[in-house]
């Protein structure tokens, strides 16, 4: 089998030359405008754009829609690439929602741990103070790297729980759009190398990239822009699929108020992707084209009069946090619902409230377009501003407490078995009520003033994102490993991996709060030993390594499992849900027949009630 | 051994598990001040900020603890034993006690916006006694007086109603004394201001609090709180060291 068969090889090599290609145009551009010919800001904007399109036709990405434009049929291939072996499928491009979403997963987790690793080294460097191996320029851009890798993890993660689970869970044959399905997968993978390369010119902002601080730095902001813009470009057309996919794809029988939680969660969660994700793109576009071309977008430029004839600093803020803020509730929407899909299989019992678990997820999502404001109480805009951003932030506080209390409801009276996944989303529970706790202290402008910008706001956001994205997606793994490779994981394993990694993060995200009243500020490559912060970010560190190592655990399990563990069967955690009643693996067309739903989806216990009726597929 | 009642409605569970919130409450919060030490103590400021911390403080021990016990509880009493293969008690929800949990916090925020309200005009007023500029750059600061006076650190009258204007000349940053409680943002294009009364006589550091570049850690300069005595000699030395006539200005 040669190399190049692969659709990844293609597509980098792809990158490459349109790398060139795009220097090269704009090259001559310049000369033949009358400009010197090189000009890094335009020369790598022009290569960045000409390598990502360079990268989606030759991965293949746009090959089908190129033969429509020239009236030629493009029948679907099912099934493993003819001639290759089947692994090949998921290093090219594939129509099968399954094998997306195994690919967005994989790609998404592979970043967790990039992202993961950088902070690993600048934790390593804050464990105490004075500069030790980490040059304050270095440490800015690992900092500013970590926090967009993982961001891009996380929406990698999302997209692979939602494109694999979400027509499992309706029992629809695929994704509404497959082609589309497919490029939104790729073109994050252009961006991510774009994301890599930055590295080489370093840049310094935070993941926040405020300008006017952005728009001097190193050219290797222009990637970052531009990365950013291609994964809000996937972000756009996944969650367009999706809404479609949940809208006009069920089965007979699943009204909406019957669809599995967790395509409630993707809904309100694709909601918010489809509509707030222009904001950052155009943000960041905007800044790029303050760099390249000099458009007067955010810094302010004065003259002879010393009126300002330039732009304004505060309003990248707002646009930024337009679409951030309710970004933050896409990171941890999903993991929500996968906390609500998981709780009544292990407690035999139904979801409690089921109806109100939906609709506060769509309440999270549209309160959280009204409270981006919160991120800028010390930015200086008008004083009425902090006073409306405080209330409205406060109001998030009332869906996400309906959650809680149901969760509640659903434990008790259970009949409660504590596997890994049941145990990873108990302990998202935990983190995730930590760092929502610790939201209102933030959101009462006051207390903001105080806490903005320092530990304390780092400690809260990770508590988010932890409880709401990483604690849920490692339990949904574990849940679904069984489903997806047809067996199951080392129980053991699993469960050194949850008592190393959850007490873990309880000591990492409390510390950094405590470091944060003490007047830690974050974003700082030193610190002064006078705060008296130094024991506390040695235990952060400390505590980060701990979970680090736990996470290796994980990986060791779910490779040897595969391998050795043993078959799943069916159903092993007597689900209701559609996917459990076919076989692990799941066959290239999941459901030979259609399915009907005939019952409520979470009536555990309710003596001969089912959720779906299977016509002609038994339990084998 | 205490006997747990069969049925997860029984009223015996819920007593229970109120004593546990309760006590749980109490240690919890004592444990959370001990843990976030809020160093914002020595101006007027700061005072209304620590207030509500500690506010809040309580509130969230009181939830933590009764989502956790409540969940603690739960995953002790109701676990599957082991030759048990029935399976939860069948209850699908309970309008009212949804109602009542949209509706309790819904009162709680109204009620915590209207503290918020009035904790943060106590947080940012002030007099205007004193004025002093601060100015921030790429990675310093100056600090100039109404008079004239030029100075690399800031120097304060204690208890003495201060306007700071805030003003940036490169990239964003931020003003922030820890001990003093409240930040401000520079921002190039705009002067901020912030109304700070020192309460303590020290010498502490403003820091930059808003990333701005490479050296950005380290973009801090001192500040002296002193007597009124001590400020008003500091000052006539400096008028006499830059050769400021008061008259001519
Ligand atoms: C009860 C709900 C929540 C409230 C009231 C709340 C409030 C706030 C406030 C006021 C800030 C600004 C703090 C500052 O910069 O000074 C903040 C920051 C942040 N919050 Fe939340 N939050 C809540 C839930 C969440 C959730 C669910 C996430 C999801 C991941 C999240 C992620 C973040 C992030 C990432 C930041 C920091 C952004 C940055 O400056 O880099 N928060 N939160
Ligand atoms: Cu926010
Ligand atoms: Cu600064």
């Amino acid at each position: 089998m040669q190399l190049t068969s692969l659709g990844l090889v293609r597509g980098i090599i792809g990158y490459f030359v349109g790398l060139v290609v795009g220097m090269a145009v704009v090259m001559i551009s310049r000369l033949a405008l009358g400009m010197s010919a090189w000009d890094q800001e335009a020369g790598w904007v022009g290569g960045i754009i000409f390598a990502t399109i360079g990268f989606m036709l030759a991965v293949g990405s746009m090959t089908d829609w190129l033969k429509w434009t020239r009236g030629v049929e493009t029948p679907f291939h099912h099934g493993p690439p003819v001639g290759k072996p089947a692994w090949t499928r998921y290093f090219s491009v594939d129509y099968n929602h399954k094998v997306i979403g195994i690919q967005y997963g994989v790609t998404g987790f592979l970043l967790l741990l990039i992202g993961g690793s950088f902070a690993l080294v600048f934790r390593a460097e804050l464990a105490d103070s004075g500069i030790s191996f980490l040059q304050p320029g270095t440490y800015n851009t690992f900092l500013s790297m970590h926090a967009w890798v993982a961001l891009a993890s996380i929406l990698l993660g999302v997209g692979g729980m939602a494109n694999y689970l979400v027509p499992l869970m309706i029992g629809a044959e695929d994704m509404a759009f497959p082609r589309l399905n497919a490029f939104a997968y790729w073109i994050n993978v252009p961006a991510i190398i774009t994301l890599m390369i930055s590295m080489l010119f370093g840049w310094d902002s935070g993941w926040t990239a405020y300008p006017p601080l952005s728009l001097r730095g190193p050219v290797g902001y222009q990637m970052v822009f531009w990365a950013i813009f291609s994964i809000g470009l996937s972000s756009i057309l996944g969650s367009l699929n999706l809404i479609v996919t949940m809208l006009t794809m069920r089965p007979k029988g699943m009204t909406l108020f019957r669809m599995p939680i967790f395509c409630w969660a993707i809904l309100a969660t694709s909601i918010i992707q489809l509509t707030a994700t222009q904001l950052i793109g155009l943000a960041f576009l905007m800044l790029s084209f303050e760099r390249t071309l000099g458009m007067p977008f955010f810094n302010p430029l004065y003259n002879a009069l010393g009126e300002n004839i330039g732009g304004q600093p505060l309003l990248f803020q707002h646009l930024f946090w337009f679409y951030s803020h309710p970004a933050v509730y896409v990171f941890v929407l999903p993991g929500l619902g996968i906390i609500s899909e998981l709780l009544p299989v292990f407690a035999r019992k139904p979801l409690f409230g089921y109806r109100w678990i939906a609709l506060s997820s769509l309440a999270i999502a549209l309160v959280g377009f009204l409270v981006w404001g919160h991120h800028m109480f010390t930015s200086g805009y008008g004083e009425y501003l902090r006073v409306v951003f405080m209330i409205s932030t406060l109001l998030v506080a009332v869906p996400t407490g309906v959650k809680f209390f149901s969760w509640l409801g659903t434990l008790w009276g259970g009949r409660l078995t504590f596997p890994t996944p049941m145990l990873f989303t108990l302990g998202a529970i935990s983190v995730f009520l930590i760092g929502g706790l610790s939201g209102p202290i933030l959101a009462t402008a006051a207390t903001d003033l105080f806490l903005h910008d320092s530990y304390f706001v780092v400690g809260h956001f990770h508590a988010t994102i932890f409880g709401g994205f990483v604690f849920p997606f490692f339990a949904a793994i574990y849940y679904w490993y069984p489903k997806i490779t047809g067996r199951m994981y080392n129980e053991m394993l699993g469960k050194i991996h949850f008592w190393l990694m959850t007490p873990g993060f309880w000591v990492m995200s409390l510390a950094q709060m405590t470091a944060g009243t003490m007047g830690m500020r974050r974003r700082i490559a030193d610190y002064d030993p006078a705060l008296g912060v130094e024991p506390v970010h040695m235990l952060i560190t400390i505590a980060g390594f701990v979970i680090a190592f736990s996470i290796l655990l994980m990986i060791y399990n779910l490779f040897t499992s595969a391998e050795v563990g043993a078959l799943a069967g069916n159903n092993p955690w007597r689900s209701r849900s559609p996917e459990w009643q076919i076989p692990s693996p799941v066959p290239e067309h999941s459901y030979a027949q259609p399915i009907a739903v005939v019952g409520e989806p979470y009536d555990y216990g309710l003596a001969g009630s089912t959720y779906v009726a299977m016509a002609g597929a038994g339990d084998d | 051994m205490l006997k747990l009642p069969q049925s997860s409605t029984d009223r015996k569970h819920f007593v229970i598990v109120g004593a546990l919130v309760f006590v749980a409450t109490i240690a919890l919060g004592f444990f959370l001040l001990a843990i976030l030490p809020v160093k914002a103590q020595y101006s007027v400021q700061a005072e209304p900020i620590r207030w509500l911390f500690q506010l809040h403080v309580w509130l969230i021990a009181f939830l933590f603890a009764l989502v956790v016990v409540f969940m603690l509880y739960a995953l002790i009493v109701f676990r599957k034993r082991k030759d048990d293969d029935s399976e939860g008690e069948h209850f699908e929800g309970n309008t009212t006690l949804e109602v009542v949990w949209t509706v309790i916090p819904l009162i709680l925020v109204i009620i915590f916006s209207f503290i918020g309200f009035q904790t943060l005009r106590d947080a940012t007023r002030g007099g205007d006694e004193v004025q002093v500029e601060a100015v921030g750059f790429q990675w310093a600061w100056t600090f100039n007086y109404p008079n004239g006076v030029v100075s690399q650190e800031m120097v304060l009258p204690v208890n003495k109603p201060a306007l700071i204007s805030l003003r940036a000349t490169d990239v964003i940053h931020s003003f922030w004394v820890v001990e003093w409680g409240p930040k401000q943002d520079l921002v190039p294009g705009m002067t901020t201001r912030m109304h700070i009364t020192p309460t303590k006589v020290g010498e502490f550091k403003v820091r930059c609090a808003e990333l701005c570049g490479l050296s950005h850690w380290s973009m801090v300069a001192t500040v002296r709180v002193v007597p009124e005595e001590e400020y008003i000699a500091w000052m006539n030395q400096k008028l006499v060291e830059q050769n400021i006539q008061t008259a001519s200005r």
